[in-house]
């Protein structure tokens, strides 16, 4: 496990309690899993996603990520319709561990509600509830 | 000397407190799958919306079934319905990571219901130190049992001796470890266990060639697991963790989040 030093941290994106981040651009807002996440979870070999379609309430599980043994829920960090997921995970899942904020995303969300998204803590914010962690 | 997962455990506790954090632990008798299962949901339920105030150690057997994990497909059950029916195992699905596996009387389950939050704990370093309670509980009966980087669990040469499979909700992991113990080992010959092929699988009676009470298994293993944990455990039974649990249950908020809103209409999620 790293320090939080060395850890990446986008400033781009919004962060969710759960370690998810989200990205708004345009109408959508795309989601993943942060550095810290993943750095956790150890090396990812299976990614489960929802399908296109699927309708979620923010805090609602939209997927998993299975490492060593160990089964991860996934929570929207969100809610709303999702619009895209990133299939290539199903083949490279190890995309999740190497670049959590690019290659890595997930899903692509068209919000129901545009609060969910102001709600979620920014780069500083998230820092410090990891540090707060760590004490 | 400590090892990889101590040391883990031990840094990414920062400063635990002298004794470790106080947990709940259960011996259970021989306790039904589905049974199990529940109480786990609810515990970690509970544990996420604060009803809860500590972690959770069930230690215990199951009477005979196979467990599929989150991936595990029936291909790697290389027998037919009809046989597991005669002999009246169940197969179940469960939201684990892992493949395919058999529990049975002899073989040692812990589930500890354990926050990786609190004393900020990676799933790695988890997984390793599940393996690590398992390694040392067979060192206690002169059994060597060693690590594979590539498949976790614990092994005796190339067989499997124990095998680990957790899932984490809300940074809740529950699920946890098998290690056999002096069980029937042929029901792992109707699977490819783990979903790995050309493997098998031992117990510490086989490996010690001679015979191990569960009652010594148990007494060990709590002692490692407490350790290794960090857990200072308080000793509790299924009816009292049933009542706790269920009164959380009857709030009607079975997988929130505890920062959410309670409803009444939220279903369980299965």
């Amino acid at each position: 496990m790293k320090e939080l030093s060395e850890l990446k941290f986008a400033d781009d994106v919004r962060y969710a309690e759960d370690h998810e981040w989200a990205k708004l651009e345009g109408d959508t807002v795309t989601v993943g899993i942060s550095d810290y996440a993943q750095d956790q979870l150890g090396d990812i070999v299976f990614v489960e996603l929802p399908q296109v379609g699927d309708s979620f309430a923010k805090g609602d599980e939209f997927g998993t990520v299975e490492s060593v043994k160990a089964v991860s829920e996934l929570y929207m960090p969100v809610g709303g319709e999702i619009v895209a997921i990133n299939e290539a995970l199903e083949d490279s899942p190890e995309s999740v561990n190497n670049a959590p904020y690019t290659d890595g995303w997930m899903i692509k969300v068209n919000p129901s509600n545009p609060a969910d998204y102001d709600s979620l803590m920014d780069r500083e914010a998230y820092l410090e509830k990891l540090k707060g962690q760590e004490e | 000397m400590s090892t990889p997962a101590q040391r883990a455990v031990r840094q990414s506790s920062g400063c635990p407190a002298p004794g470790g954090r106080a947990c709940f632990y259960a011996d259970l008798p021989l306790t039904d799958y589905r049974r199990a299962l529940e109480l786990q949901r609810r515990l970690v339920a509970a544990r996420n919306t604060g009803v809860l105030d500590r972690d959770v150690v069930l230690m215990l057997e199951h009477p005979a079934v196979f467990t599929l994990g989150r991936r595990g497909g029936r291909r790697n059950l290389t027998v037919s319905p009809a046989l597991l029916a005669a002999r009246r195992i169940a197969v179940v699905h469960v939201e684990r990571g892992g493949d395919i596996t058999y529990h049975g009387p002899g073989q040692l389950v812990g589930y500890p219901i354990l926050s990786l939050r609190s004393p900020r704990l990676a799933v790695t370093d988890y997984v390793s130190a599940l393996e690590e309670v398992m390694i040392r509980t067979a060192a206690d009966f002169g059994v060597h049992a060693r690590r594979d980087a590539r498949n976790r669990g614990i092994w005796v040469g190339n067989a499997k001796l124990g095998s680990i499979g957790i899932a984490i909700r809300r940074g809740i992991s529950f699920h946890g470890f098998a290690f056999n113990v002096n069980l029937a080992l042929e029901p792992f010959s109707w699977i490819n266990p783990c979903g790995l092929q050309g493997i098998g699988v031992t117990s510490l009676a086989k490996e010690r060639r001679r015979p191990v009470t569960m009652a010594d298994a148990r007494r060990a293993a709590k002692k490692h697991v407490t350790e290794i944990l960090g857990l200072l455990p308080a000793a509790t039974d299924l009816e009292t963790l049933e009542a706790l649990s269920a009164r959380h249950s009857a709030a009607g908020s079975f997988s929130m989040a505890p920062d959410c809103p309670r409803t009444t209409d939220h279903a369980p999620r299965a």
